[in-house]
């Protein structure tokens, strides 16, 4: 009884449900009838089930086994129910049953960075509530008891002394740092699969908005605690573990990762103008020169390319943030995103924690080859036959090539020309660390040629658009991912042009109130 | 117009004033306070262009209204009692027009605005795998079931969800509310089929039209550029998109809009 009115009393404090008349129904109940309701009598199997047809089946299957028709499509896939495996659980590993509420939670919230979205907004209370028990049957858990929830013991606050002790656990021993890497982006130096088979990543730590669960301290704790069932995401709390920790420094590990995040990789969905920045000097061609600190950050969601034949599914790369410097001569775009694998192909360590068939990383840059007149732009993915774009490539390279540039132009998917990269000035260098590639492209701002490329103009909103392969990914040719269109702008400084408009204006309109002034003067005498 | 210079209508010209004032903060407060999405500059721009031009169609639609709306400029510019009062306004009036063009011819970095037609007219016929259409009275084969074999209807329905959780929910989302994995990453965004705007008002005929063609199928005033709706003829059969069709209208409850009794 009393926990399904603190259920309640979390989801109202949210804020989400006040609304919802059934909550209200089912509080006057609960006023009206008081305890005499048992908590098990919440949800309904056969209406769950019912339910479950309409809005689960498709994805998790008819039978509840993660084998609807999507599953290879979607990775990680539909979850297997008849497994009894549950990710975000608040009852101990060796307990059997998760407790109701965890399934509410991944109900009603959703699993960020996977295909299942929260129901909250399409479904009652009470569907969820139908949906869980249903979902137990499926496992064979309707008898169970639920299990007992993990000790939390007392929580340590965040402070910069937890924090330190936090990465010192973390990286001891390689603890965490084994899967999770040396920052947390969770760069690979092992093939991790879960226990069906299927390829997982250990999760980026730098991302909170991909955690399944979230990346609160408590919730954190949690999943330290109970591991993450069906993964090799370990529970540090075996006592049969080596690597067991003590409830103290669980919460410094959970600390240390709450501090992870790393806000400038952020998506704001508003900003769509890269904006370079002007500088006196050389613009800067080494990744790590401090003078890109002087461009603002823009960071766009990478989107698998489900357009056009050969479609890709299951990307791994999430986001790209581009700056971008220019001087008098010349522009260079600063790129960096995430990757968790350095594909190098020849490379033996590299190839056995790729999916075969491994290739090189690759990052492109896709600008109209012309700048558009009006609006209409070049179809988003290569151009079309009337917007022809340049593209300009750069690839890690393999045990026997070095990392190169390359340029093409492009009239739509089938129809490119290889140009030579030299022949204006194209270059690029790249870095790779802890799971983050950088890269530096650039060239002059304006080329022999300008039928054949994009002049950088001073003040034109320029379309942008960027595409990023993960070679480790199975991510070759037509398979990888991609943004839309963005925009690149060259601020200029505004020079002294508005002082001598603003007055040019003053003087006009003076004169004119003059004259008018003087004119009714008269007319007034008169 | 001594009756003007009494001043007792001053009002009048605050009143103006005070509706397009009202305009532009119900304006603001709707969009950027309760919506969270600020209408762009110059957007708004055009916007207030035309509230102050209707607002001044009111206030000057009789002879004396407009009398009574100018009469205190006017009065301020001739009268000679006011001529301190006129030298401030003088001054700042151009003071203020300066200030307005040097900000003005400040280099925006606002993103230039694409509008697009969500809805464009649909072509009078069209040519889908290699066959003509004629979308004027194309209709759903298979919406007759529906009525004529409920059984089969739930299966066809049942494939075109099949069809649907394969291809489209990466977009429009397994809800089909539009907010699909990768939605957020796309511009324009993935239309929301439970909304009343979208599916709830189009022809069965016209959805097949936008299935099969896609984004590059648009009219140029629906920037066919930058949609990135798939060309869907070239992974799906015909009988699929009708069936996808059947699904999305019995997911979301919605009805397809028929010909006839409209
Ligand atoms: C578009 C496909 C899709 C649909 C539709 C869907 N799910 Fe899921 N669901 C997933 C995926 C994918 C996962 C696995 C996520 C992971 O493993 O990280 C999942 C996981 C789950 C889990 C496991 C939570 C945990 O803690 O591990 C539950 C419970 C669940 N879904 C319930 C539901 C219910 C109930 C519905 C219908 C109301 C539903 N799902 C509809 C894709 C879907
Ligand atoms: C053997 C490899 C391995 C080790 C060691 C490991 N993890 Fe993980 N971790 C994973 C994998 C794999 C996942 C992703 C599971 C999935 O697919 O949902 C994960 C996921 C996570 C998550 C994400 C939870 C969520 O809500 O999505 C957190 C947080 C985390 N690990 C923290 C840690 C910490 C802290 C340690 C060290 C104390 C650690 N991990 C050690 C493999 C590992
Ligand atoms: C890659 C993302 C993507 C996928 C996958 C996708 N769509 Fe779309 N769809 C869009 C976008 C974006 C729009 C809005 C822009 C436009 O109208 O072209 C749209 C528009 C539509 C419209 C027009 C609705 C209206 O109100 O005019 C229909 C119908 C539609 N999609 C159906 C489908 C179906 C059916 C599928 C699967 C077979 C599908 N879409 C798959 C992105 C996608």
């Amino acid at each position: 009884m009393t926990a399904q009115i603190k259920k309640m009393f979390a989801r109202t404090q949210s804020g989400v449900s006040w609304l919802q008349p059934w909550l209200m129904a089912s509080w006057l109940l609960v006023l009206v009838t008081g305890p005499a309701i048992p908590v098990f009598a919440a949800g309904d199997a056969e209406r769950g089930a019912e339910i479950y047809t309409v809005r689960c089946a498709l994805c998790h299957g008819d039978e509840g086994d993660g084998m609807g028709p999507a599953a290879e499509r979607l990775n990680p896939p539909p979850r297997d129910f008849t497994m009894a495996q549950y990710k975000i659980r608040t009852t101990g590993f060796e307990e059997i049953a998760p407790a109701d509420a965890d399934l509410v939670r991944m109900i009603h919230d959703g699993m960020p960075g996977t295909a299942m979205p929260g129901w909250g907004d399409l479904l009652s209370e009470q569907d969820i509530d139908d949906l869980v028990v249903f979902i137990k049957t499926l496992a064979g858990l309707e008898e169970e008891e639920p299990g007992k929830p993990i000790d939390y013991g007392n929580q340590v606050a965040i402070s910069a002394e937890s924090i330190e002790q936090g990465s010192q656990i973390f990286h001891d021993d390689d603890r965490c740092s084994e899967c999770h890497g040396q920052g947390g982006k969770g760069d690979a130096v092992k093939k991790l699969k879960d226990d069906s088979g299927y390829r997982t990543w250990p999760r980026n730590l730098t991302k909170p908005w991909t955690f399944r669960g979230s990346n609160d301290p408590r919730d954190i704790y949690t999943r330290i605690t109970t591991g993450i069932a069906g993964t090799q995401m370990p529970s540090f709390d075996d006592p049969a573990s080596e690597n067991r920790l003590s409830i103290e420094q669980r919460w410094h590990v959970a600390n240390y990762v709450n501090s992870l995040a790393k806000t400038d990789k952020v998506v704001r969905p508003e900003n769509t103008v890269i904006r370079a920045v002007r500088v006196e000097g050389r613009v800067p061609t080494a990744p790590d020169d401090p003078q890109w600190q002087q461009a603002l950050p823009s960071t766009f969601l990478l989107v698998p390319q489900l357009i056009a034949e050969e479609r890709f599914f299951t990307p791994t790369n999430d986001t790209i943030t581009v700056r971008a410097v220019y001087n008098e001569e010349e522009i260079a775009f600063h790129l960096e995103w995430d990757d968790r694998t350095r594909s190098i192909p020849g490379d033996k360590a590299a190839e056995k924690i790729a999916d075969p068939e491994i290739s090189e990383d690759m990052v492109v840059i896709q600008l109209p080859m012309a700048l558009p007149r009006g609006t209409e732009k070049p179809y988003f993915l290569h151009g079309d036959a009337a917007h022809p774009v340049n593209l300009w490539s750069w690839h890690s390279g393999t045990t026997d090539s070095a990392p190169r540039v390359s340029l093409r132009n492009a009239r739509g998917l089938t129809d490119t020309i290889e140009r030579d990269p030299v022949a204006v000035g194209l270059e690029g260098t790249g870095s790779y660390r802890d799971g983050t590639w950088q890269v530096v492209v650039g060239r002059s701002r304006v080329t022999a040629d300008p039928t054949q490329d994009l002049q950088f103009i001073e003040g034109a909103f320029i379309p942008v658009a960027f595409s990023a392969w993960d070679g480790s990914n199975s991510e070759q040719g037509s398979a990888h991912t991609l943004t839309t269109w963005y925009w690149l702008l060259l601020k200029p400084p505004p020079g002294n042009q508005p002082w001598l408009y603003a007055g040019c204006t003053f003087v006009l309109i003076l004169l004119l109130e003059l004259w008018w002034a003087r004119n009714a003067r008269r007319r007034y005498r008169s | 117009m001594s009756k003007v210079t009494k001043g007792l209508e001053i009002p009048r010209l605050l009143q103006a004033a005070l509706v397009i004032g009202g305009i532009y903060l119900a304006f603001w407060a709707v969009f950027d306070l309760l919506l969270g999405q600020p209408i762009p500059r110059s957007l708004m721009g055009m916007y207030m262009f035309f509230v102050v031009a209707g607002v001044f169609m009111v206030f000057t639609a009789t002879e004396q209204s407009t009398r009574e709306l100018v009469g205190p400029i006017r009065a301020l510019v001739e009268d000679p009692s006011r001529r301190a009062l006129r030298n401030v306004v003088f001054a700042v009036v151009p003071g203020l027009a300066a200030v307005g063009v040097f900000l003005q011819m400040q280099p925006s970095d606002e993103a230039p605005l694409e509008l697009r037609s969500i809805h464009p007219a649909p072509p009078s016929s069209v040519k889908i795998f290699g066959k003509r259409y004629d979308l004027m009275s194309l209709e759903n084969p298979y919406r007759h079931l529906e009525k004529d074999d409920p059984e089969q209807f739930r299966e066809l329905v049942g494939t075109g969800g099949e069809v649907y959780i394969r291809n489209c929910q990466y977009c429009h989302g397994d809800k089909l509310d539009g907010k699909g994995p990768y939605a957020q990453g796309l511009n324009p965004v993935p239309l929301n089929f439970q909304d009343i705007g979208t599916i709830a008002q189009l022809q069965e005929s016209f959805l097949f039209w936008r299935i099969a063609t896609g984004g590059p199928g648009l009219p140029k005033e629906a920037t066919p550029w930058i949609s990135s709706m798939p060309v869907w003829e070239k992974f799906l059969s015909e009988d699929e998109i009708w069936q996808v069709i059947l699904y999305l209208y019995d997911y979301t409850g919605h009805r397809p809009r028929s010909w006839g009794h409209e």
